[in-house]
């Protein structure tokens, strides 16, 4: 029984506002909970699916780009957990030039060109590397410090031009006949949007070992006249080499056939051809692996001399376009010796870091092991690849100027002409020194 | 009435079925201790509430620390608290469990519904102002390309391979647009592919300047076409490898996974839960204070079918338009098929906003809920606030 019969009656209740104000801060309470609740778990998922990302262009495609990921990019998102978005191209210079009129450059760049990685630091583009890479690492040569006192590149891998690839089983004899039969040399000049680089590889090394490196430097620096005669021979030299506007079964299979492809008829039998005039990331193509592919100096070979004069290097150069932190941590795996090792080791490339010796007991291969000790010769003078260090309007026009004059070598004057003309353009930024001694 | 049967404010009250007189050993009761029920008038058992020895039965252990304090929000939250007097009444304490049971469920049940809606809602958004526009794009891109290729050979330039060319490029600027392949990833690899399809053009149009059939003609249209086929690094490969990922992406906004499942399935618990919570208090009530009916209880009853008819309708429309549109874009569509797949999509689409924008509606009908379970049960609850004279 009730105590209190009547109940509510007889009670006295408490304060009529209290369980109002109880309702509204349960209410408010639980709202907010519910909300901040909903709110922290959708952001949470989002949160979660997002990755950061450092986004790199590079000029790698096909089994360069996939030996670039394994022995490079994998590891590197495996130990910093960044995604690296990787675009390559052969086109990557003009994507890059999109890119940066557009305010949308990708944060790291690895590029072949130092003129025009010198054009981008001129626009400020690009920063400065001090504080992530250590320069000395690298040499002056390789890492240049420009006018205003910084580094802005370092190579992640280097090649040796200078060298004419040959089968195994080709004697001095045969190589010695086949340097005057334009039909011996294996030339492709198809290379997408670059197309025309390898004719300007050979123009380059004619005139480096001809004339030697000063004129070479002079010639790369705009200095010397396209019509210079030292210029116009080494044209002329190379028309005669490959049979420009000769043969039109010849011409035109080496205007249509890409680079990396013209060693293909080495494979043939009888053979289609036997030498090729190309740097030394070209030995990892199956034909010469197949052919057991060995190198002779283009000094040697073409000109009789006893050795190279100088030897044409080229590098793929990497460059920081925004400071974000993962684009920083992606330099300094870049420019760290483990990487440079680990990439050098798929014999797509040398490394010329000064960590990175090549050891005689290696299990590297002996053309490998040569080629790289030759990349860091002390005695030798090494000259970057001059269309590379020239700015980029005159290298692309340099190398259009060659697919031009193998169609129609009579178009040589015209064609030097147009180089000069281009060359003495205002506003077009050349590199002060592309040998790494003085000659 | 019975002796030490559960008494209430108003005679005769609590003699419904499944009422146990002197209810006060159930589990978690602790001697002593009011029980989140101060004793109070109307309570008749107030005055007479026997005190219990505080003496553990021998051989048990008294819970350590982390125990009890685990216990006491769970104690709080369900309203199972120290017990009310060995033979007073429980009708209060009974009254505290529904209540708190029915804000806990009405919490679960809103946050259950507003995520799994959400699961499926969130995605419907993107996919028609972006995912699958950029799929449509990237499609025209394609095509484009392909006729400006079928252009390229033509003896002399063509206004045509222009106008293809234009079409690839705005497209790849509209598939920009979309959020994945907005990102700086997928930004970058547009660019690449914008800045070869310019070369790409360029080289074609070298190949028109020279006289038809010369060989500088044939070699600078196969740099062309290079450009354009090569395999994995040309502009085609390119585009696919991003359609492919655009298409990935359309995949996991529009399927229904084992998550959405389960967040499903969890919500269709707690809504059972719920109403039966909701059906039982009512009856509760009705037996225990002699009102047939609690309005606002009822309010929440037909708010909890009303609202949970209403979302579940909604997602399974707007489910049923993301895997048509799914379907649709799941092969490449070339020529006239692309508007058309274009116009297909916005109408399977269509109104996905709206029902997206629903969400928050969840929330606020969540709120709605737990204030008609709490003003619903306050009043009775309140009945029990005083403390004898």
């Amino acid at each position: 029984m009730s105590a209190y019969p009547g109940g509510p009656a007889t009670a006295a209740p408490g304060p009529s506002s209290r369980p109002g104000r109880r309702l509204v801060r349960t209410v408010t309470v639980v709202a907010s909970c519910l909300a901040v609740l909903a709110a922290a778990l959708v952001a949470g998922v989002r949160a979660l699916e997002e990755e950061p990302t450092v986004t790199l262009l590079a000029n790698w495609t096909g089994d360069d780009e996939t030996n670039f990921r394994e022995a490079v990019i994998a590891p590197f998102e495996r130990k910093y957990h960044i995604n690296v978005d990787y675009q390559g191209s052969n086109a990557e210079s003009q994507v890059l030039g999109a890119d940066v009129e557009a305010g949308t450059p990708p944060d790291v760049v690895v590029l072949t060109g130092p003129g025009e990685l010198a054009q981008y630091a001129r626009q400020k583009q690009l920063l400065p590397l001090e504080g992530l890479v250590d320069s000395a690492d690298f040499g002056a040569s390789w890492a240049t410090r420009l006018a205003d006192g910084h580094v802005y590149w370092f190579p992640l891998k280097a090649d040796l031009k200078s060298i004419v690839w040959y089968p195994a089983d080709v004697g001095e004899r045969q190589r010695e006949r086949a340097v005057r039969r334009p039909a011996a040399w294996c030339v492709g000049m198809g290379s997408g949007a670059t197309s025309g680089w390898p004719g300007t590889d050979w123009i380059e090394d004619i005139l480096l070992q001809r004339y030697g490196a000063g004129v070479y430097q002079r010639w790369a620096r705009g200095e010397l006249s396209w019509r210079s005669k030292q210029v116009k021979a080494a044209w002329t030299a190379w028309g005669g080499l490959v049979g420009a506007g000769g043969d039109p079964g010849l011409v035109r299979r080496a205007l249509k056939t890409p680079y990396e492809s013209a060693s293909l008829p080495v494979a043939r039998s009888p053979r289609g051809c036997t030498l090729e005039h190309q740097a030394s990331f070209i030995r990892k193509r199956p034909v010469w692996q197949h052919a057991d592919g060995r190198y002779e100096s283009s000094a040697q070979l073409i000109f009789g001399a006893a050795g190279a004069r100088a030897w044409e290097v080229s590098g793929d150069l990497v460059a920081l376009l925004h400071a974000t932190p993962e684009a920083k941590k992606l330099i300094r795996h870049l420019a760290s010796a483990g990487t440079q090792r680990a990439w050098s080791e798929k014999e797509s490339g040398f490394s010329v870091h000064a960590d990175v010796r090549p050891d005689p007991g290696d299990a590297a291969s002996a053309w490998h092991r040569s080629l790289a000790l030759t990349l860091r010769d002390k005695r030798a003078v090494h000259c970057f690849d001059a269309s590379d260090a020239m700015p980029p309007a005159v290298r692309d026009a340099f190398a259009e100027a060659t697919i031009e004059f193998l169609a129609h070598p009579r178009h040589l004057e015209a064609l030097l002409r147009s180089l000069d003309t281009l060359s003495r353009s205002r506003g077009l930024t050349w590199l002060p020194s592309v040998c790494d001694r003085s000659p | 009435m019975t002796a030490g049967r559960g008494t209430t404010p108003r005679a005769g009250d609590g003699s419904g079925p499944g009422f146990r007189a002197g209810d006060g050993s159930g589990p978690g009761f602790r001697a002593g201790n009011g029980g989140g029920m101060t004793p109070r008038a109307g309570d008749g058992s107030a005055t007479t509430a026997p005190t219990r020895p505080r003496v553990r039965p021998a051989g048990r252990r008294a819970p350590g620390r982390a125990a009890r304090r685990l216990a006491a929000p769970l104690a709080r939250l369900t309203g199972a608290g120290p017990r009310p007097p060995a033979d007073g009444s429980t009708t209060a304490h009974e009254l505290a469990v529904r209540h708190r049971l029915l804000l806990a469920l009405s919490a679960l049940l809103t946050l259950s519904l507003f995520l799994s809606y959400q699961g499926v809602h969130a995605d419907a958004n993107p996919l028609r102002t972006s995912s699958a526009p950029a799929v449509l794009s990237l499609d025209t891109a394609l095509y484009a390309l392909g006729q400006a290729q079928q252009d390229a050979g033509a003896p002399a330039p063509t206004s045509d391979f222009q106008k293809q060319i234009s079409v690839a490029a705005q497209s790849l600027a509209a598939a920009a647009a979309d959020d994945d392949i907005g990102r700086p990833a997928g930004r970058q690899a547009l660019q690449t592919v914008a800045g070869l399809i310019t070369v790409y053009a360029v080289k074609v149009q070298q190949s028109q300047l020279q006289p038809d059939g010369s060989v500088l003609r044939e070699a600078y249209l196969s740099y062309a076409t290079s450009i354009l086929t090569e395999e994995r690094s040309g502009i085609q490969a390119r585009l696919k490898d991003l359609q492919r990922k655009q298409r990935a992406a359309v995949e996991r906004q529009t399927s229904f996974g084992p998550l959405l499942w389960t967040a499903w399935s969890a919500t269709a618990l707690l809504t059972l839960a719920l109403g039966a919570a909701l059906l039982e208090t009512q009856r509760f009530l009705r037996h225990r204070f002699r009102r047939r009916y609690n309005r606002r209880l009822i309010a929440a009853t037909v708010l909890l079918l009303g609202g949970l008819v209403v979302t579940v309708l909604f997602t399974v429309w707007t489910q049923q338009g993301m895997a048509d549109t799914r379907a649709l874009l799941d092969r490449p569509l070339s020529g006239r098929l692309i508007p058309d797949a274009g116009r297909r999509t916005a109408s399977y689409l269509a109104h996905t906003g709206f029902r997206a924008a629903a969400a928050v509606w969840i929330l606020i009908g969540g709120v709605l809920l737990m204030a008609l379970a709490e003003t619903g049960l306050r009043r009775h609850i309140d009945d029990y606030r005083f403390r004898p004279r």
